[in-house]
């Protein structure tokens, strides 16, 4: 697209030529987000700052009927800020201000760029956190995890992202601004903030979040047990929670991550185990002590060859770091990888575990398991080059294989990551003609002219054919 | 619309004899019927489907016959919303009552929306598990009707509401068509999450009959620590204290006018502790400190059978059994400005012939505010109805709001019980209309009349 294109032009009135990309080798470096096997260039990428500007740059794509769609970091795993249909990227990267820190009502209130660690460290000095913490958090920012519902380890005690924001402020998308929720748990009328949160950034832009703050809970327990085999980890799973022990994270990652791990961090995995399980208490000190010493029993019940304690502060963050870091290891694996992110009961991650193996052998692609264990969510992480199709047509036949044992076993096909373009076609395993068209009849009513984040979530014809449907 | 005998005869064909409770001329106050009365106003049947096939029929044939339905589970939360107009059919899903998946080591559960909540819980406990939620008529409600309104009750502080244990829905639009939402595993993004679309949805958007929940496991030990005193600010002063330490209390209550069980005229303040028993005692020796430390003039630590009687008499705040009229109100509001608000409340009471009673969830920011005890049961309904609006201006001069959960009849027709929406109206307006395009479920008694 030239320069003196009308739209470029008005764009540019709007947020200044210097804040406006058209380029090719600029727009490239905004043509994927981390699964980055999908590849679309936008036409421009524009950088507003206040949610008046994204307003008008709204109204301006739809006078001229292009596609536009919001970025965060660029960290999603699904694709779903991918410009499909090229057309406008309005990338939040300058709207990053924390706007209102409220100690005394635990909140604040910050714009979608806020990096997500980065609001956690604003607070962490009056005793504070934000407590949904994807492994991406460094980098990722809030808005971006509003769009997706993110997790992170953390999940388990504490909910997801939906649990954790009360109120947004987003520009529709005709470019009006409108505000859900609140400063308060709970306004009358449908919970729009609600089913907004999670919308993969087709239902609007969200310019500004009310935001929940926690406090730092008074004593942290972290626990290590190394195993020799995934089954002998994944019993573990199932008997904390049969026990009543809910850990604040419960994470599993299986002998392929621990080596790349290692060799990345030297934290000391040991290099021959099968798998290592990181448990962590949180809470009142009192009482965690025996919670610890049950789990040590149930670990040693499975045979566990030996147990860690994390011994100080470092320590522990020093384990989270090697953890949440593990996929800037997987290069070392690899050239490509996708990382699937189904969910199955906790009681079915032994058999779902040993079947996403017999995959991996059926059809000679290598697969990685590093995951949020007690919630069931898996993330098998398949490793492959993208440079040759035969083995990108394995992957493919992999994810369907994978996947569809996870609807087949009572769950899901994404916990944290969302669909994007990465997911549609696998939608039909989970919902219903019918249960899509509610989804549409939605989609319709927020985004009526298609024109916000396009190709996303829904399954095509074609997908319904790859299915055999 | 068909009269009472054809009307009667059509439904039986449906859901047979036992599906049918009918209008009476002689309804009896203990009648089953009584319930599913809104607003002094009786159905002209209350259909109980025993299927989702039954539910779709009796919706499809309440669409042909113009007639309004209005959904309910055993009927405790009826009374919340606008004054119908009419009540045709109440259709209500408490013969769907049975577990339909229950795997203990999952922590998860999936019912079928007519199950009590009490029924579940006895199930659950057996496995040492529970649903944290307890609501006003936590014996009676359903887990239907919970998650149509998104009730919740003082431990919502620890384990939040309905909104946050619902994992996934099955639905019966008001076209037939049965959906999904959400799933059964316990993080679940793939599609919109339309949970969220139904949770406090009152009904409007369609009939949920089942229901898929994250679940808790029983706490080893529970705990009351009731605190008593001489000014309301030592009360809130402790509260805040309590909220913004690393205490981790299970509900967080302040009570003006009359506390649960003792009904004790100072203001008092109910703190939940739970959990391993080194947890609770350090919770409640920390509590014992603060406490001294502000003044309180009563601490006594609640355990057993106490404990569950006065947790269950706090859950059922305010909402009495009796017949006298009774207007309650519910402020969200940030934690800070519930001092505030508590403040305009007193000053309402010291003003009022009536009683006043209010119970804050200090670390949710939700205050409850009951009138009751009328002089001669006469409600002064001009009065009162600009005490509750000087009470929601107190509200939403803070950015909060208030909604008027229960009233009389007539005090209803002269206030907006669900206050203002604001801008997101239209968008309200329009998923109403695209989910249920005929306009035949629970229709005005929301937001705006939607």
């Amino acid at each position: 697209m030239k320069e003196n294109d009308p739209l470029i032009s008005e764009l540019a009135n709007i947020v200044g030529s210097e804040h406006v990309i058209t380029d090719p080798t600029s727009l490239s470096v905004y043509e994927c987000d981390g699964a980055t096997v999908f590849k679309a260039l936008p036409d421009v990428v524009v950088f507003p700052t206040t949610a008046q500007d994204i307003s008008e740059i709204v109204k301006i794509a739809n006078k001229h009927n292009v596609p536009f769609v919001a970025r965060g970091a660029g960290t999603g795993l699904s694709g779903g800020m991918l410009p499909v249909s090229g057309g406008i990227i309005i990338a939040l990267n300058r709207m990053n201000r924390i706007l209102e820190i409220d100690i005394a009502n635990q909140q604040a209130v910050v714009e979608p760029g806020v990096v997500n660690l980065g609001l956690t460290q604003a607070v962490q000095d009056d005793g504070y956190y934000y407590a949904p913490d994807p492994s991406s958090q460094q980098a990722c920012s809030i808005g971006g995890n509003i769009a997706e519902n993110s997790g992170g380890p953390h999940t388990l005690k504490y909910g997801v992202t939906s649990n954790h924001v009360l109120g947004l402020e987003v520009v529709l998308t005709d470019g009006e601004i409108v505000e859900f929720g609140g400063a308060v748990e709970e306004t009358p009328g449908y919970d729009i903030r609600g089913v907004m949160i999670g919308s993969e950034g087709t239902f609007g832009i969200v310019t500004k979040a009310v935001v929940r703050l926690l406090r730092k809970p008074e004593g942290y327990q972290t626990l290590l047990g190394i195993f020799e085999t995934i089954d002998e980890a994944s019993n573990v799973v199932s008997s904390i929670i049969a026990k009543g022990i809910i850990p604040a994270a419960l994470e599993m990652m299986d002998h392929f991550v621990i080596k790349a791990v290692e060799e990345a961090f030297h934290w000391g995995f040991p290099l021959d185990a099968g798998a290592v399980l990181i448990v962590e208490l949180d809470g009142i000190k009192a009482g965690m002590q025996q919670q610890a010493e049950q789990i040590t029993e149930i670990f040693n019940e499975n045979n566990c060859r030996e147990t860690r304690y994390a011994k100080d502060e470092a320590d522990r963050q020093q384990i989270w770091k090697s953890r949440k870091s593990a996929f800037g290891s997987f290069g070392r694996l690899a050239p490509n990888y996708i990382t699937q992110d189904g969910v199955v009961p906790r009681t079915q991650l032994p058999k779902v575990l040993r079947r996403v193996a017999e995959i991996s052998e059926k059809y000679d692609i290598p697969i990685a398991n590093v995951f949020h264990a007690g919630d069931g969510n898996i993330h098998p992480i398949v490793l492959f080059d993208e440079r040759d199709s035969d083995q990108c047509e394995r992957v493919e036949a992999v994810n369907m294989e994978i996947l569809s044992a996870c609807a087949e076993a009572g769950g899901t096909i994404t916990g944290e990551h969302g669909i994007g373009v990465e997911k549609m076609d696998y939608m039909p395993l989970i919902f219903s003609p019918e249960d899509l068209a509610v989804m549409a009849t939605v989609k319709a009513i927020f985004n009526p002219s298609g024109l916000c984040n396009p190709g996303k979530i829904f399954p095509t014809a074609e997908s319904y054919a790859k299915l055999g449907r | 619309m068909p009269n009472s005998n054809q009307l009667h005869e059509d439904l039986i064909q449906i859901v047979g004899e036992a599906g049918l409770l009918l209008r009476s001329e002689n309804l009896q106050p203990d009648d089953q019927r009584s319930c599913y009365t809104i607003d002094g106003i009786g159905p002209r049947a209350v259909v109980l489907p025993a299927s989702i096939h039954e539910i779709q029929e009796v919706l499809g044939y309440a669409a042909d016959s113009k007639l309004s339905v209005i959904p309910a589970g055993s009927g405790t939360k009826l009374g919340i919303g606008n004054s119908p107009e009419q009540v045709d059919l109440v259709l209500s899903t408490s013969r769907l009552d049975q577990v339909l998946e229950y795997e203990p080591a999952d922590l998860t559960v999936t019912v079928e929306a007519g199950i009590p909540l009490a029924v579940l819980q006895a199930k659950l406990a057996e496995h040492g598990q529970y649903l944290p939620l307890d609501p006003p008529y936590t014996d009676r409600c359903t887990i239907g009707g919970m998650t149509a309104t998104n009730s919740s009750g003082p431990s919502r502080l620890r384990y939040g509401s309905t909104r946050d244990c619902v994992l996934g829905m099955r639905v019966v639009q008001s076209s037939g068509t049965v959906v999904k939402s959400g799933g059964k595993v316990v993080k679940n993004v793939a599609g919109y999450d339309l949970n969220k679309l139904y949770l406090g949805s009152f009904g409007t958007l369609g009939i949920i009959t089942e229901v898929s929940l994250k679940l808790q496991p029983l706490p080893e030990i529970e705990r009351s620590v009731f605190l008593t005193f001489t000014e309301i600010g030592e009360a809130v002063n402790v509260a805040s204290e309590i909220a913004r330490s690393q205490l981790l209390p299970t509900f967080l209550n302040l009570f003006v006018n009359g506390a649960p069980l003792t009904e004790s005229p100072e203001p008092c303040l109910l703190i939940g502790v739970d959990g391993h028993p080194e947890t609770v005692e350090w919770q409640i020796d920390a509590v014992k400190t603060i406490a001294k430390q502000n003044g309180a003039i009563g601490v006594e630590v609640y355990e057993g059978q106490r404990q569950q009687e006065l947790h269950a008499s706090m859950c059922a705040f305010p909402e009495g059994e009796s017949a006298a009229p009774i207007v309650i109100s519910r402020a969200n509001l940030r934690m800070t400005d519930v001092a505030g608000f508590v403040n305009t409340v007193v000053e309402v009471n010291d003003a009022s012939t009536w009683q006043v009673r209010a119970m804050g969830l200090m670390g949710n920011g939700i205050v409850y505010v009951a009138f009751s005890d009328f002089p001669d049961g006469d409600v002064p309904m001009q009065y009162v109805a600009d005490t509750v609006a000087n009470l929601r201006d107190a509200a939403t001069n803070v950015g909060g709001n208030l909604i008027v959960e229960s009233a009389p009849t007539a005090l209803k027709r002269q206030i907006d019980v669900w206050g203002p929406v604001g801008r997101s109206f239209e968008l309200m307006k329009a998923i109403k209309a695209k989910l249920d395009p005929i306009g035949l479920l629970n229709v005005g008694r929301f937001v705006g009349g939607i």
